[in-house]
């Protein structure tokens, strides 16, 4: 049995309560209702909402093109008086795009699809669809139109593409993750951000970078290390060149999560680079002593690089940074201030509610208008920059109707419900995922049960949760153990709970990028396969039933839904038995392992399994756990 | 002589009402909300930390409609410290029914004027603030002084709470000796309480946290200086209290407490916000004479007189209104007897560095009769950090020691963990502004077990040094 992300923890916890009894059985009562019979209001239909996440101004400024993520469309709008001018559909989860610089192109990336949409600006038609890497997040052409720069979530890389026909040239290794990327306005150089850290020491502090490119040669010149941070979003330039801004999470996750005050789970931070900085990094703390802004995203710096602004989808906020304070507070410092909670009194001038989960930002050329993209409400607010204050909200057309999955992902993804608005949900699975580091929680003990975080989708029937399989549903892992050991507050009622587990239970699995057409295996995958279903090993010996892969990572998706004892308890392990993990997309999350002292898949046997009590493997050749490894990716 | 001491008190309290009854003065109406007050002849500041009578000529609550003051519970001998439930339809007050009771912590609903004894306790219950889940904080006075407790609200609620110590009945929420009082529920969840800093030892009025299980308890902000006492929370998170005769305010954003421009004058503490955002205030002019309300609106140089009494001071008005609900706070404590302390990294404190390197922290609790009793020692690790176990429920303090046995730096006063917390703190006294590093602490990576220290030991430090302590 292989212990992939063993945690289960979703940065919601275990227990047992008759608040969960009565969630559980709402949930069951409630399925069975005909849609719009809920008391909440809140309907059962799937229906499908806008989802604002980015935005871009037409060339001229007549128009307004808003990236609609989960329609799967492009709206496009009239700059001044707001009203719908038309609706473009690409492809599949769209989560970024760019303008050309002529202003002639409009290119998204759809990244469920790992395709570029190419869309005519004159007559808002997709005039092309090009293939991509993996999970394509973010787009930028270069200022002499050449070159198109694509940064690929899953395949950690930056393809570079003709930007005439689509024609792959290259690509570039950039870190974990690669999402966001900024070109300075001199076209020079090309900054890549990472939602997800690189692989680093087990129980070490986090590594994430800013890959530096080249973007007339589209050559990799710089990775600015970012000591301690594991997920970095929006980054901005400033017009001059000379300050670069990238909003991103400062975990505590080797500290045993015992309380959230002081900033005791997250931090939420700003990474500054540049001249204006000393051309060194420099991490700037945004939370106060008591009020955080829980998961930042979105950066914009004013043209005159007066203001700098940054969203906060957990808090529902726009943080207002005044530029040359924070610089002087930078230049007075001659130590690291990031763990003071009380330095963004400093520069912080105020902090703008908007409305939920608020992503990308667009500001006006004269830098008085500033427009944020709030996914979850479907509703942009336009902010006057003059006096900080929402001047309107544009409502996108959207369903008239709450439905419970759209309720239990804004419920997801708010960090209201935590000990001053500290962490949501989204904190630990970013965009529903996972974020790759392992946690210390205090229930099980200072310093014990160190538990790797892990994937959220296609979560039904791998009951139950909690690597310790401690967890028998999700109303259980979600409700009063989260409140207790997480949230350190009061949680949703029992129909918000109900409503977070439809929709947790209701996320797929993201497409399979090793998996051939038609489920068909390459040679290496078959071999690999054989060697996953094997009941003999290469010396003809029978392997006992339990240590077969295919015994415990059995069914569909991979896992028995029973524990083991596999070998890899550690000293510090409460117990050694493990609640067999399903395979879901096991080649994306990293590290492995109920408390992720395998850094890579292969290692699992490698290292971790002397004994073969976690499967027979100690007979296979690198090739062969090559092969294994192989198959295991199309799971 | 004690039926004559009765006998003047309620000649006074008499005189007070008649005074009241008689001379209405500023229209409060505008305020939105009727008031409520507490009236006394006498006032006295901070006698609660003494452990003394802070209304030694009696009190009685005053419900001011529209300029005119009644009585709230004419029934009752006494009455003082009003607070109204979330949802504006029922007041908590301590009362005496005759005047020789004890202060106990009553409840009257507004709609049929109905009243029931909350809290039934052997001694004075003074200071009731509603909690959030069908529970009330307030000080129980004893032989040490006023103490911080915690009891059902008397309306138990539907659910079965997620924790004993948040479920029925009493529970102790500050172990340490002397006066803590509660001021106020954040909407954090957390109780706002004033007692003497350093805590547990010391003679200046500072303002404190604490959760309402008794857990996480920790100086409000560590720029301590002059007294300060008598904390509301605003609709705007930010605290404000009296400062000397001032009266300041912290603020999210600050460690430091900033002072409010308000018009010269006492201040008594116990702000009320307006919905308009006006505070109304219990001020006087000077020492000797009496408290009265005063509305100021934020940034004006003058104050508006709202209600005054020539015979009494007029003090911790609030507003009969539905307000915010706090935070329930969930709590998580163990079933344990004792609770385990990591810090992660003892050097850092805003006192500086420290004279040495610390190798080993030292734990004292206190006897009954209050002296200090060493529980014994734990090493230290080059990190800073360390890992102990110590009793539950019990005043305790930590001294850093170097190699050779000397004191480095000690706690200046005494703070508790509650039995099954598990606390961790970021340095010794850093302020609650200093987040955490992230790493693993050391003494984590040698043993997940603390250095158990909740009973006397007399084991020599240079063996407990040298075998690691573990």
């Amino acid at each position: 049995m292989m212990q992939t992300s063993r945690s289960r923890t979703f940065a919601v916890a275990a227990g047992v309560s008759g608040l969960v009894g009565a969630a559980v059985l709402w949930t069951g009562i409630w399925m069975a209702q005909p849609a719009g019979a809920v008391v909440t209001g809140r309907v059962g239909e799937r229906l499908i909402y806008p989802s604002p996440l980015e935005m871009i101004r037409s060339g001229d400024g007549k128009q307004l093109f808003v990236l609609c993520n989960e329609s799967d469309e492009v709206r496009v709008i009239d700059a001044s008086t707001g009203a719908a001018v038309k609706t473009i559909s690409v492809g599949h989860v769209p989560r970024g795009f760019a303008l050309s610089p002529d202003g002639n192109r409009l290119f998204v990336t759809n990244s469920w699809d790992d395709t570029l949409s190419v869309i005519d600006t004159a007559s808002l038609q997709v005039i092309a669809t090009w293939r991509v890497g993996s999970e394509p997040s973010s787009v930028v052409e270069d200022r002499a139109g050449r070159t198109l720069f694509v940064a690929n979530r899953i395949s950690n890389d930056v393809a570079v593409l003709n930007a005439q026909t689509g024609a792959e040239i290259k690509r570039l290794a950039a870190g974990r993750g690669a999402s966001y990327m900024a070109l300075a306005p001199d076209g020079g150089k090309l900054y890549v951000t990472h939602v997800y850290p690189n692989p680093s020491p087990h129980r070490t502090e986090p590594e994430s970078e800013i890959t530096v490119i080249d973007a007339q040669r589209a050559v990799v010149i710089d990775r600015m290390q970012l000591h301690g941070i594991a997920g970095v979003f929006h980054v901005a330039i400033s017009a001059d060149g000379r300050l670069g801004a990238a909003a991103e999470l400062h975990p505590k996750n080797l500290v045993p999560l015992a309380h959230l005050e002081h900033g005791g789970a997250f931090e939420d931070t700003l990474m500054l680079f540049g001249a204006d900085v000393g051309n060194q990094t420099v991490e700037v703390p945004l939370d106060e002593l008591e009020r955080y802004v829980a998961r930042p995203f979105g950066v914009v710096i004013a043209p005159d690089k007066s203001r700098l602004y940054i969203t906060s989808g957990g808090s529902e906020l726009v943080t207002v940074i005044d530029v040359p304070r924070l610089l002087r507070c930078v230049h007075l410092h001659h130590a690291p201030f990031v763990q003071d909670l009380s330095a963004s009194a400093n520069y912080v001038v105020t902090r703008i509610q908007v409305g939920r989960d608020p992503r990308g930002m667009l500001l006006s050329r004269d830098g008085r208008t500033l427009m944020v993209a709030n996914r979850l409400d479907d509703t942009i607010s336009v902010i006057d920059t003059q006096n900080d204050r929402v001047r309107s909200t544009i409502r996108l057309a959207s369903p008239a109707k709450l439905s419970v999955l759209r309720y239990g992902e804004q419920t997801f993804y708010t960090a209201r419900y935590s000990f001053q608005g500290q962490i949501g949900c989204a904190n630990c699975h970013i965009d529903s995922t996972f974020d790759g580091l392992e946690w210390d929680l205090e229930p099980d003990g200072f310093g014990r049960d160190i538990v790797d975080n892990r994937l959220i989708e296609d979560l039904k029937g791998t009951e139950p949760f909690k690597w310790n399989g401690g967890n028998p549903n999700l109303p259980t892992e979600c409700g009063p153990r989260t409140e207790k050991y997480f949230w350190r507050s009061a949680n949703y009622d029992d129909l918000t709970l109900a409503d977070l587990v439809t929709y947790m239970l209701s996320l797929p699995p993201r497409p399979n990028r090793w998996r051939l057409p038609g489920y068909e295996l390459t040679s290496a995958q078959a071999r690999g396969k054989a060697i996953f279903e094997r009941t003999v090993d290469k010396f003809h010996n029978p392997i006992p039933l339990q240590n077969r892969c295919s015994y415990c990572h059995s069914g569909p998706k991979g896992t028995d839904q029973k524990s083991f004892d596999v070998g890899t308890k550690r000293p510090t392990d409460n117990s050694g038995l493990l609640d067999t993990p399903q395979l879901t997309n096991v080649a994306l999350t990293a590290p492995y392992l109920h408390d992720g002292s395998a850094a890579t898949v292969e290692q699992i046997w490698t290292v971790f399994n002397p004994e073969d009590k976690h499967g027979r493997t100690n007979d296979l050749t690198k090739d062969e756990l090559n092969d294994l490894v192989e198959y295991l990716r199309t799971r | 002589m004690r039926r004559l001491r009765v006998c003047v008190v309620f000649l006074q309290f008499a005189a007070v009402l008649l005074f009241a009854a008689a001379q209405p003065s500023a229209p409060g109406n505008y305020i939105g909300a009727d008031v409520i007050v507490t009236a006394a002849p006498a006032y006295v500041p901070l006698a609660e930390l003494r452990g003394q009578e802070r209304f030694p000529k009696g009190a009685h609550l005053l419900r001011i409609h529209e300029g005119k003051a009644e009585p709230l519970v004419p029934e009752f001998a006494a009455s003082a410290d009003a607070n109204v439930s979330f949802d504006g339809s029922r007041v908590i007050f301590s009362g005496k029914q005759k005047q020789e009771d004890f202060w106990q912590i009553w409840e009257l609903t507004i709609k049929d004027r109905s009243l029931h004894k909350v809290v039934t306790t052997a001694g004075d219950a003074e200071r009731p603030l509603y909690l959030p889940a069908g529970r009330v904080v307030y000080a129980l006075r004893t032989s040490a002084g006023f103490r911080l407790d915690s009891n059902d609200d008397g309306h138990p609620l539907s659910y079965v709470p997620l924790n004993p110590t948040t479920g029925p009945g009493e529970l102790t929420l500050a172990y340490t000796r002397g006066s803590a009082f509660p001021d106020d529920v954040l909407q954090d969840g957390r109780v706002l309480f004033e007692s003497d800093f350093p805590l547990g030892d010391g003679r200046t009025a500072e303002m404190f946290l604490v959760y309402p299980d008794g857990s996480g308890v920790e100086s409000y902000r560590c720029d301590h200086g002059l007294a300060r006492w008598g904390g509301t929370q605003l609709t705007s998170s930010d605290v404000v209290f009296t400062h000397g005769a001032g009266i300041a305010r912290f603020t999210s954003p600050l460690a430091h407490e900033v002072r409010v421009p308000a018009p010269p004058a006492q201040y008594a503490g116990s702000v009320a916000e307006t919905s308009s955002g006006d505070w109304l205030l219990s001020t006087r002019t000077a020492q000797g004479a009496h408290y009265a309300l005063k509305l100021w609106k934020p940034g004006v140089s003058t104050m508006e007189t709202v209600f005054a009494q020539s015979a009494a001071d007029l003090v911790e008005p609030v507003l009969l209104a539905p307000h915010r609900m706090p935070t329930r706070f969930p709590s998580g404590l163990h079933p344990w007897n004792y609770a385990n302390l990591l810090a992660l990294d003892a050097r850092l404190s805003r006192e500086g560095a420290l004279p040495g390197m610390p190798t080993l922290v030292r734990l004292e609790t206190q006897d009954e009769a209050g002296k200090a009793v060493t529980m014994g020692t734990a090493p230290v690790e080059k990190d800073g950090s360390f890992f102990i176990q110590v009793p539950g429920d019990k005043p305790i303090r930590i001294a850093l020691l170097d190699a050779k046995g000397n004191v480095l730096r000690q706690e200046h006063g005494w703070f508790w963990s509650r039995g099954g917390e598990q606390r961790i703190c970021v340095g010794c006294h850093t302020g609650p502004e200093r987040s955490s590093d992230n790493h693993v602490p050391e003494v984590l990576l040698h043993s997940t077990t603390p250095v158990d220290l909740t009973a006397v030991r007399s084991m020599d430090l240079a063996h407990r040094a040298a075998t690691g302590g573990r």
